[in-house]
């Protein structure tokens, strides 16, 4: 199959966010454009899963955490019988935010403009002076909205506003075995996420945040200053594999089918030990040494290892980003604003050094090279919303060198430079903003 | 427990005992109410600790970071966290927790001309105030004070407020800085580009 008519994101459909699309190439306004923000957060975060939050963040019964679908305020919680809840945080009687805590614990919500009470499963339990409503008031027809489905995979939370969205494990596609992978690593602990979070503030539209997210083709250049440091100083550790041509590299780029992508640099990375490949760490030598004398080096060479950075970036879209050992959600706040959050994790179960470890080895990234990214975000949003007689965003990597080829195990495969991560999720884009223009048109 | 100051110049100093000794440290300047007179240091201290973290400020604010590391120990930390309630560093993730070879790798990677999100650089002006100084055993002090930089990136001035948790040491060389944690007010929410020198 020609990869320039596999993904080229498709032929045109007759929708109405096609004009957005030419093989190869996406509109500017995809990025600069209020009124697409405006459908996308109607639609497209309103219209398919979205990842709301990790399990271990409400641990207890009644334990809370505020999040949000697109721009919609939304209440993740733990009821009392263990069932996980996703609310619509917005007041049913004047719209006011109803939770305005981050976290917490609290069976009920009440909203503090005029006391109008939740459960945390949503129900209306209580309204002040609920008389002057008449005695045909209904207290059960006043709950807080709730997501039309809430499912967790192995505690990865997802909800969907829409209820017309398949199973979750059938809308994860392949992306379900590579989650499968990063749970399972080492000896398969639980994953923590209450170990903090980075949350950058990023004034830029929330897709070159995720544009980036599967883009094997920046590392060597945007990354440039963290390569060379860690190059002068400790030779070929971590990502030196791209100063090569890295598109022979065993590096890959995969497509996971409904717009979720994988580049994968554990073949390179993890080669022989991760942790042996790892640049220094605060702590790397002194926490090793006393591993190595409480469980032999063997073990605590095994511990680290798998507490190493995991060598996946899993994009799921559209708004989880599994990158190491963090969990990153994309937020879209305004069409040029995103907050990126950065969940940390712990390993429930392994010495409190091998935790100590990996809460270092997770800042290096961020400070070292997040933080470039983001300025490359912020530059490619002025470029792109300043000049507007030059409409078109080049997607045409390894489009026509056929280079992809579909692996024994039913997933296409490209060279980890190519531009499908982009191609894969803006058809998943297209197709979802289409069908829900046509049924808004419908309404 | 021994004094923070006292930790030895050793590569890879942030064990276990390190993370605990700087939660204790935390924590005692978190509950602190008014200085104990018997931790009031010297004037003659206190004028010397009060140069250094104004020298400290000037260096950063002239762009002379090879200059700031110089008042740094061997066994230093600089550490931002995420959160703003003495969370236990061991478990939990900062923004920035380095010694001293990170925060060189740091001084390094700005010093390359490659490191975007600092090309151009942002501007500071660093201002320290409210400053509390405790003494911390004969060679040691503490030093808590406020902080106002004042930024402009690219056009874009923001502000960044807190308060700056200092231990120092007195050395041959002089009063160095053994910690410097910055106490972002609004850590735990989000933050545009800090990765110029706080």
């Amino acid at each position: 199959m020609s990869l320039s008519v596999r993904r080229a994101v498709g032929p045109k459909e007759g929708g109405a966010f096609d004009r957005y699309f030419r093989p190869g190439f996406v509109h500017r306004d995809l990025y600069v454009s209020r009124d697409v923000f405006d459908a996308e957060m109607r639609h497209l975060f309103g219209d398919t899963w979205v990842y709301v939050g990790h399990e271990s963040e409400v641990p207890e019964p009644n334990d809370f955490v505020t999040r949000t679908i697109g721009r919609r305020p939304v209440i993740l919680s733990r009821g009392r019988d263990g069932a996980l809840h996703v609310v619509i945080n917005r007041c049913t009687h004047r719209g006011a935010v109803v939770c305005r805590q981050a976290r917490g614990n609290a069976g009920r919500f009440a909203c503090g403009y005029h006391a109008w009470t939740f459960a945390n499963d949503g129900r209306c339990i209580g309204v002040p002076l609920k008389h002057a409503y008449g005695e045909n008031f209904d207290l059960s027809a006043q709950d807080l909205r709730r997501a039309a489905k809430v499912e967790s995979y192995r505690g990865f939370v997802f909800a969907s506003i829409s209820g017309a969205v398949p199973p979750l494990v059938e809308h994860l596609a392949h992306a379900r075995r590579y989650l499968d992978e990063w749970l399972d690593r080492g000896d398969g602990l639980p994953v923590i996420a209450r170990a903090g979070a980075m949350q950058f503030n990023t004034h830029a539209n929330w897709k070159t945040v995720y544009d980036n997210a599967g883009d094997g083709y920046h590392p060597p250049f945007s990354h440039d200053s963290m390569l060379r440091v860690f190059a002068r100083r400790y030779g070929d550790v971590d990502m030196q594999y791209y100063a090569a041509n890295f598109d022979e590299s065993p590096l890959i780029s995969r497509d996971l089918g409904n717009g979720h992508t994988l580049l994968d640099q554990r073949p390179a990375m993890h080669a022989d030990s991760a942790w042996e490949r790892q640049h220094v760490i605060p702590g790397r030598e002194i926490l090793r040494d006393q591993l190595d004398a409480q469980h032999g080096p063997q073990r605590a060479l095994e511990m680290l290892d798998t507490s190493t950075g995991s060598g996946l970036n899993l994009n799921i879209f559209p708004n989880l980003l599994i990158i190491g050992n963090q969990i990153q959600v994309v937020e879209p706040v305004a069409v040029d604003r995103t907050v990126v959050h950065w969940f940390s994790t712990t390993l429930d179960g392994v010495p409190d050094a091998v935790n100590a470890a990996r809460m270092r080895m997770q800042e290096d990234f961020p400070s070292f090279g997040e933080v470039d990214d983001t300025a490359q975000f912020e530059a490619c949003q002025a470029g792109m919303d300043g000049v507007p007689e030059m409409e078109w965003i080049d997607i045409r990597r390894h489009m026509e060198t056929d280079a992809g080829r579909m692996e024994a195990d039913g997933i296409w495969t490209e060279p980890v430079s190519s531009d499908q991560h982009m191609r894969c999720y803006y058809e998943a884009w297209r197709r979802i903003m289409n069908a829900g223009d046509a049924s808004a048109g419908r309404g | 427990m021994a004094p923070v100051n006292t930790v030895p110049a050793t590569p890879g100093y942030f064990d276990l005992a390190f993370y605990a000794r700087m939660q204790a440290l935390v924590e005692s300047w978190r509950s602190l109410s008014e200085i104990p007179e018997d931790r009031l240091p010297s004037d003659a201290d206190r004028a010397a600790c009060e140069r250094l973290l104004h020298a400290e400020a000037r260096l950063i604010d002239g762009g002379r970071l090879e200059n700031w590391l110089d008042l740094y120990t061997q066994d230093c930390a600089y550490w931002l966290p995420t959160d703003v309630e003495g969370a236990d560093p061991a478990r939990f993730v900062s923004w920035e927790f380095n010694d001293r070879r990170r925060l060189e790798e740091r001084v390094e990677r700005l010093a390359t001309g490659r490191a975007f999100s600092q090309l151009p650089v942002t501007r500071t002006t660093h201002l320290y105030t409210n400053i509390e100084m405790l003494s911390a055993g004969a060679d040691g002090m503490e030093v808590l004070c406020n902080f106002l930089i004042q930024t402009n990136l690219n056009g874009r001035p923001s502000q960044r407020a807190g308060w700056n948790g200092f231990l120092c040491r007195r050395t041959p060389e002089g009063w160095r800085i053994v910690l410097k944690r910055i106490g972002l007010f609004d850590a735990d929410l989000p933050q545009d580009n800090n990765s110029f020198t706080l």
